[in-house]
C-alpha cells in the first residue's frame, strides 16, 4: 500500500488484528480470512457485494485508491476465485467490471460474522484489570 | 466522504462502521428514484384529461320509472399502456445510468412486480368490461364473482385492483431493493390516498360531473410527483456535498 493517497477510506487503512497468535487459537481472529480481511479487499467485496456488478472506476473513487494499488488487490481477489473480472469496451472507452462469485459472497458473508462475534466477545470480555 | 467517517483507529466494530458507509455510498449511487415517480405522478395526473376527454353521460333503463343516469369515464388502454411504458422508461433509465456510474442497479425486481401487477389490473379491467359494465340494480362480475358494486367490500376491491396494486406495491417493492425509508414512507402514503374510501361528493365536486375523477387522480398524483422532487433536490444536495 502506498502513504500517497490523499483521501483513504476507513477499510483502506491498515488494520491490527491480521496476525494470529498461538495463544488465541479459539479465538474468532484465528478464522479471519487474511486474503479477505486486509482492509482494501474487504472493501472491494462489500461495494461489490451491494453492487452485484461494479466498474473499476466507480471502486477506485470509492476507496479512494491508485489505480496501481486497485489492481493489485483485484488480482489478489481474481486468483483466490472471490471475484470475476470481465473487460470490455462502452463506445470507444474500455472498461473493467467485475461481479463477486458465489465463493466471494460466502467469505464475505463469514468475514463480517466473525467481525461481529470479535466485537460480541470484545463486549462480554470487559476491560482488562487494572494490575 | 466526510471526516467524521474515518475512523481513530481499527477496530472491527470501526471496520464494520466503515464497511457500513460504503454500502451507504453504493446504495446513493444506486438509487434513481425521482424519475419512476416523476413519470407516475405525470401519468396519474394525466389521467385526470383522459377521464375528462371520455366522459359520457347516458340514461338507461332501470327499476326506477325515471330512469338513471350512467356515467362513463376513462378509457381502458391509458393505464395498461401507460404504465407499461412507464416501467419500460424506468428500466431504461437505470440500466443507462448504472452503466454510466459505473455501479449495477437493483431495480429488475421492482420493475418484473410493476410489470406483473399491472398485467393482473389489465386482465381484471379486461374482464369487466367484456362481461359488460353493471347495469344499476345489477351485481358487478369480477372473475366469476357477483359482487354488489354499491357495497363497501366492492369499492375497496375495485380501488384495489387500480393504481394500489399497479403503482403502490411496486413502489413497496422499490422501497425494499433501494432500502430506503423514505420511499417506504411514501408508498404507504400513496397506499393510504389510493385505498381510502373518498366519499361522494368530495371537494364539492358531484359524482356525475365530468371533473369527479379530479380528487381521485390529483392526490395519488401530486403525492408522487411531491415525493419525485424531494427524491431529485435529496441526491442534488448528496451530489455537491460528494
Amino acid at each position: 500500500m502506498t502513504n500517497d493517497q490523499p483521501a483513504q477510506h476507513p477499510v483502506t487503512a491498515q488494520h491490527p488484528v491480521t496476525a494470529q497468535h498461538p495463544a488465541t487459537a479459539q479465538h474468532p481472529v484465528t478464522a479471519l480470512d487474511d486474503v479477505v480481511h486486509q482492509r482494501v479487499r474487504l472493501g472491494i467485496l462489500t461495494v461489490a457485494h451491494q453492487a452485484r456488478r461494479v466498474e473499476f472506476g466507480f471502486l477506485r473513487t470509492a476507496l479512494g485508491l491508485t489505480a496501481g494499488n486497485l489492481s493489485q488487490h483485484l488480482t489478489v481477489l481474481e486468483k483466490a476465485g472471490l471475484i470475476a473480472v470481465e473487460k470490455g469496451y462502452e463506445g470507444r472507452r474500455a472498461r473493467t467490471w467485475l461481479t463477486l462469485t458465489p465463493d466471494g459472497d460466502r467469505a464475505l458473508r463469514a468475514e463480517v460474522a466473525q467481525l461481529k462475534r470479535l466485537i460480541h466477545e470484545f463486549e462480554q470480555e470487559g476491560p482488562a484489570p487494572a494490575s | 466522504m466526510t471526516d467524521a467517517s474515518v475512523p481513530a483507529n481499527g477496530t472491527p466494530h470501526e471496520v464494520l462502521a466503515g464497511l457500513g458507509e460504503l454500502t451507504r455510498k453504493v446504495r446513493a449511487a444506486q438509487r434513481g428514484t425521482w424519475f419512476p415517480l416523476l413519470l407516475l405522478g405525470a401519468l396519474t395526473l394525466g389521467g385526470i384529461l383522459v377521464s375528462r376527454l371520455t366522459y359520457r353521460m347516458l340514461t338507461v333503463p332501470c327499476p326506477d320509472p325515471g330512469g338513471c343516469t350512467l356515467v362513463r369515464q376513462g378509457s381502458p388502454l391509458y393505464w395498461p399502456i401507460g404504465l407499461g411504458l412507464a416501467y419500460l422508461a424506468t428500466a431504461v433509465f437505470y440500466v443507462r445510468r448504472a452503466r454510466r456510474r459505473g455501479v449495477g442497479t437493483a431495480v429488475r425486481p421492482y420493475v418484473l412486480t410493476g410489470i406483473a401487477l399491472l398485467a393482473v389490473v389489465a386482465a381484471t379491467s379486461l374482464w369487466v368490461t367484456r362481461h359488460g359494465m353493471p347495469q344499476p340494480g345489477e351485481p358487478l362480475d369480477l372473475w366469476g364473482l357477483h359482487l354488489d358494486p354499491a357495497s363497501p367490500a366492492t369499492r375497496f376491491v375495485a380501488r384495489l385492483t387500480g393504481g394500489a396494486l399497479a403503482v403502490g406495491l411496486p413502489l413497496l417493492v422499490l422501497a425494499r431493493v433501494e432500502r430506503s425509508r423514505a420511499l417506504l414512507l411514501l408508498a404507504v402514503l400513496y397506499l393510504a390516498v389510493e385505498l381510502l374510501p373518498p366519499g361522494t361528493g368530495w371537494a364539492g365536486i358531484a359524482i356525475t360531473s365530468p371533473w369527479a375523477f379530479l380528487p381521485q387522480y390529483a392526490l395519488p398524483g401530486a403525492v408522487l410527483l411531491l415525493g419525485a422532487l424531494g427524491f431529485a433536490l435529496a441526491e442534488r444536495t448528496r451530489g455537491r456535498a460528494a
